[in-house]
């Protein structure tokens, strides 16, 4: 990394080392271990497929081509983007009041709240797959709990469906929106909410006239954040969806395992661009409303 | 002034009913919302006492049996093992790079600053099965090239979880110098401590629960990964979450629930003591 | 413009009190101010006039009408709050207009009545700046202007000028002041600073633990403290304790001190240090005349501070005018004091903090 370095004069402080030691190892390790592998990537994408000579050098769209027209993997890329909404959405509604609650109270069950929410952060996706499996399977609580209040009389099929994988998406991202919703809270002064409420703003006014407006670029953060989470959902869709279900990142893994790398290539950069793509329109449009 | 009133708090609230009524149901959305992250793990702590190996409710009775046979399956054991080595060695490395990069990012101004702190954060945002994939065939073309067996190797596997951890270190410890008042370190060159003394005895401890709380992340989200494991694991090597999700692929059962509950116990212990040294509500 | 009253009003949290049966009178268009020391419950009063603090017991009324249980939104009170508060993504403008819109005032008449608010603050031609665009002076005249814009019953002011430098200080004081006078508005302000407390205050409610301590003028508070804390808290006193009989309080130093007052047991007798005369020879013209050694001068250009040791354990303060001329007494010179009896004495066991 080319640095033309200038400390801080007096301040310059512990350093004594350039830029390009300090940042220099990390910076050539994420280059070569993301950006690299990423242009080899999108090289492969390019490339032809034959059954028995695998992978061929080529340099074709045909992949991407045959992604937009066959109603199967399209029928994939609209369920992914689908599922993806609903559960962000729902996260947002869900995860507003308690990130507000979090970031307001001031009990000492705070930290216990924040660990709480942050465990199953860190539990690893197929773990809590395995917790909504036991609540939804056909002999499972939900179904026997169901059958046994009597409101319904034969089991209730949730495994498999994209029910089950909405909720098990919900239940993994809802984590990451109350933390980053929460910690822009935080940084909003209650003072302002007051202000507003002795100008004569009823809650549902402050919220919609400042809480909102300057939540905003948070709320954009955590939306964006648990929209590519849910976009490139793997565990959750492969156990609670079932052989049946499909989403982009699935499709991925089990094209690459049918060894058509370029065609899982094309699908991955697609699942990226797509990510990328909707991430930026939403910040541009978030930013736009935030100025105006 | 006859003011002998009881102290009692008065009937009713500052609200009026339908701003109460308002009031809890966000309390409610947001218990909801508490719960709803919770499920998961109770449900899947109580299938790991059902006493019968179907999970079919209601239990047929309690035992502790399955977590025996979690502790005595090799397989998971192994897997455990592998998890560990990979994500200790992985968060050394992470943080070894990543605690000059921060310091870089936030001390020395420099032409492309913001690109660089962009870059460092990356490996957050490309999905991780892309990465994965990425990652593969890039060590497919280096094997090649270079005829190096990278492919399916231990360092193959730490060098793709050292991207998942640089993200996360740079992230907490760029946040916690950023707060840090510099005027301290003034007061210690002022005191007569030299640059490296200054740095040891005073930046050092005052971002310490940022270091911790990256490693802590850096190393988790090396251990519960799976979808980059997935594709750099070579023939014979499981992580844990790769072992976890194929045994659940086949059947669910209370002997995996019983691992799944071990894992997080680990996690749960994990993230207390690391409370008590850093406020965990205040580094996420 | 009400009056606004608050009967026995009380707040705790456990065993905790914010604030202890506290009763105030606020006359139409008076300015009230509630001095203390931090955490004496001058702001839990407030926010309870606001709203923001729901009372454990008592009453809060404004104009006459009961507002104890209103939210804060339907209470028609102007809080300016210490660090403003200005909604940060609205302009100058839009963030007077706030109160006017939650009002449904029809834009046209809320733009003028803006427009009106800020030219009383002088700040019209700043109206589309963004608050972080504008100096700490700047944007508590905002502050101002937003609490005034839609005439609120009573105007309620949180410490609003401990964010400003000294000398901007001494002019937003006046400035809020003739604004409040003008206006006719019932205001209260609260504050830590005497000083701010004095020049602004048409009566003044001192503080502290909760309780109101003492109510009234400035020279009230400051001729007829209530108790010890007050004769500390507002001006400065000397305090000598002691056994009191009859109406002679004798100290553990053996000092005899006449007092007007008589109160039987433990006592102690406040003194303002310009009310203590210090001469060479015994002070005949003052009931109470003892000698003592300088022990520290401290010199403030047009006053000075004469600390004299009467005992081992009495002390007192003289402050005395430098005329022309005056020969400074040095440390360690023989000098006598001496004062009227009429100086202020309460029971002991109205010992508060010492402020």
């Amino acid at each position: 990394m080319a640095a033309t370095l200038s400390d801080e004069g007096p301040r310059g402080g512990a350093l004594i080392f350039s830029a390009s030691t300090l940042i220099g190892p990390a910076t050539a390790i994420v280059a070569l271990g993301v950006i690299g592998p990423l242009l080899i990537l999108l090289r492969y994408s390019l490339n032809d497929f034959d059954p028995r000579l695998l992978m061929v050098e080529a340099f074709t769209a045909k992949n991407y081509v045959t992604f937009f027209t066959d109603a199967y993997y399209l029928g994939v890329f609209f369920t992914t983007v689908r599922v993806a909404l609903i559960c962000t959405a729902i996260c947002l509604v869900l995860g507003f009041p308690l990130a507000y609650l979090l970031a307001r109270t001031q009990t000492r069950f705070k930290n216990l709240l924040i660990i709480g929410v942050v465990i199953p952060l860190f539990v690893g996706n197929a773990v809590r797959a395995a917790g909504w499996m036991t609540l939804f399977g056909s002999r499972g609580f939900l179904s026997v709990t169901l059958m046994d209040l009597g409101i319904t009389t034969e089991p209730t099929e949730i495994m498999f469906t994209e029910l089950a994988v909405i909720i098990g998406i919900i239940a993994v991202n809802l984590p990451y929106m109350v933390l980053t919703l929460q910690s822009v809270l935080e940084g909003i002064n209650r003072n302002l909410e007051e202000a507003a409420f002795s100008l004569g703003a009823a809650p549902v006014t402050m919220f919609v006239r400042v809480l909102w407006p300057l939540a905003l670029p948070g709320i954009a953060a955590g939306t964006i954040l648990t929209f590519i989470l849910a976009m490139n959902a793997y565990a959750t869709p492969v156990l609670l969806g079932g052989p049946e279900f499909r989403m982009m990142a699935p499709l991925v893994y089990s094209q690459f395992q049918l060894n058509n790398w370029p065609f899982a290539a094309a699908v991955a950069f697609l699942l990226m661009g797509t990510t990328l793509l909707l991430t930026i329109a939403a910040s541009l449009a978030t930013r736009q409303r935030f100025r105006g | 002034m006859s003011l002998a009133r009881s102290d009692a708090p008065a009937a009713g609230g500052l609200l009026p009913d339908r701003w109460r009524l308002g009031r809890w149901l966000f309390k409610g959305v947001a218990l909801v919302a508490f719960l709803y992250i919770l499920t998961p793990l109770i449900f899947i702590t109580w299938l790991s006492f059902y006493a019968q190996e179907i999970p079919s409710y209601p239990p047929e009775g309690y035992s502790l049996n399955w977590y025996g046979q979690a502790l005595n399956n090799e397989r998971f054991l192994k897997a455990f093992l592998l998890s560990a080595q990979l994500g200790v060695v992985a968060t050394l490395i992470g943080l070894a790079v990543a605690l000059p990069a921060s310091l870089g990012i936030v001390r020395l101004r420099f032409r492309g600053r913001g690109t660089v702190n962009n870059l460092l954060l990356m490996p957050l945002i490309v999905p991780g099965i892309v990465l994965g994939f990425a990652l593969y065939v890039f060590q497919v073309e280096i094997a090649i090239a270079t005829s190096w067996p990278i492919l399916g190797s231990f360092g193959g596997l730490v060098f793709g979880h050292v991207l998942l951890v640089i993200p996360w270190t740079v992230r907490l410890i760029t946040a916690s110098l950023v707060g840090f008042d510099r005027t301290l370190e003034e007061a210690a060159q002022n005191l007569g401590a030299n640059r490296f003394t200054t740095f040891r005895r005073v930046t050092m401890p005052a971002i310490l629960p940022g270091i911790v709380a990256g490693a802590l992340f850096g190393f988790v989200s090396s251990f519960g990964n799976l979808e980059m494991s997935l594709f750099l694991v070579g023939p014979g090597r499981t992580t844990l979450p790769i072992a976890i999700l194929q045994y659940l692929q086949w059947k669910i059962d209370p002997t995996i629930a019983a691992v799944s509950v071990l894992q997080i116990a680990i996690i749960a212990v994990a993230m207390l003591v690391t409370d008590r040294f850093v406020k965990i509500s205040r580094v996420v | 413009m009400a009056r606004l009253e608050l009967d026995g009003v009380s707040k705790h949290y456990g065993d905790f009190y914010a604030a202890r049966e506290v009763t105030l009178d606020v006359a139409e268009g008076e300015f009230l101010v509630l001095l203390g020391p931090s955490g004496c419950g001058k702001t839990t009063t407030l926010r309870a006039i606001a709203g923001f603090v729901e009372p454990s017991a008592g009453t809060v009324r404004i104009g006459g009408k009961d507002v104890t249980r209103l939210p804060p939104w339907k209470r028609n009170t102007g809080l300016v709050f210490q660090n403003y508060a200005l909604f940060p993504h609205l302009t100058v403008a839009q963030n007077v207009a706030f109160g006017l819109e939650m009002r449904k005032v029809s834009k046209a008449d809320a733009a003028t009545k803006v427009n009106e608010a800020l030219r009383l603050v002088r700040l019209d031609h700043l109206g589309d700046r963004l608050p972080r665009q504008l100096s700490g002076g700047q944007q508590q005249r905002v502050a101002l202007a937003r609490a005034l814009v839609f005439r609120p019953d009573v105007l309620l002011l949180d410490e609003p000028l401990s964010n400003l430098d000294a000398k901007l200080r001494n002019e937003v004081r006046v400035e809020i002041r003739s604004l409040q006078q003008r206006l006719g508005i019932t205001t209260v302000m609260v504050t830590h600073d005497q000083e701010e407390a004095l020049t602004m205050a048409d009566r003044l409610v001192v503080m502290s633990e909760g309780k109101v301590r003492q109510v009234g003028s400035q020279r009230d508070l400051y001729e007829r403290p209530a108790d010890r804390f007050v004769a500390g808290f507002v001006g400065r006193s000397s305090f000598l304790e002691g056994h009191m009989s009859g109406d002679t309080l004798t100290t553990p130093g053996g000092l005899a001190i006449k007092c007007a007052r008589k109160i039987a047991g433990e006592a102690v007798v406040a003194l303002r240090p310009e009310r203590v005369f210090v001469g060479t020879e015994p002070v005949t013209t003052a009931d109470n005349s003892f000698p003592g050694e300088v022990e520290f001068v401290s010199y403030m250009g047009g006053l000075i501070d004469i600390h004299v040791r009467l005992s081992e354990h009495d002390q007192v303060i003289a402050q005395v005018p430098n005329h022309d001329g005056s020969v400074l007494p040095a440390v360690g010179d023989r000098v006598h004091v001496g004062w009227a009896p009429t100086s202020a004495v309460f029971p002991a066991e109205h010992n508060g903090m010492d402020g």
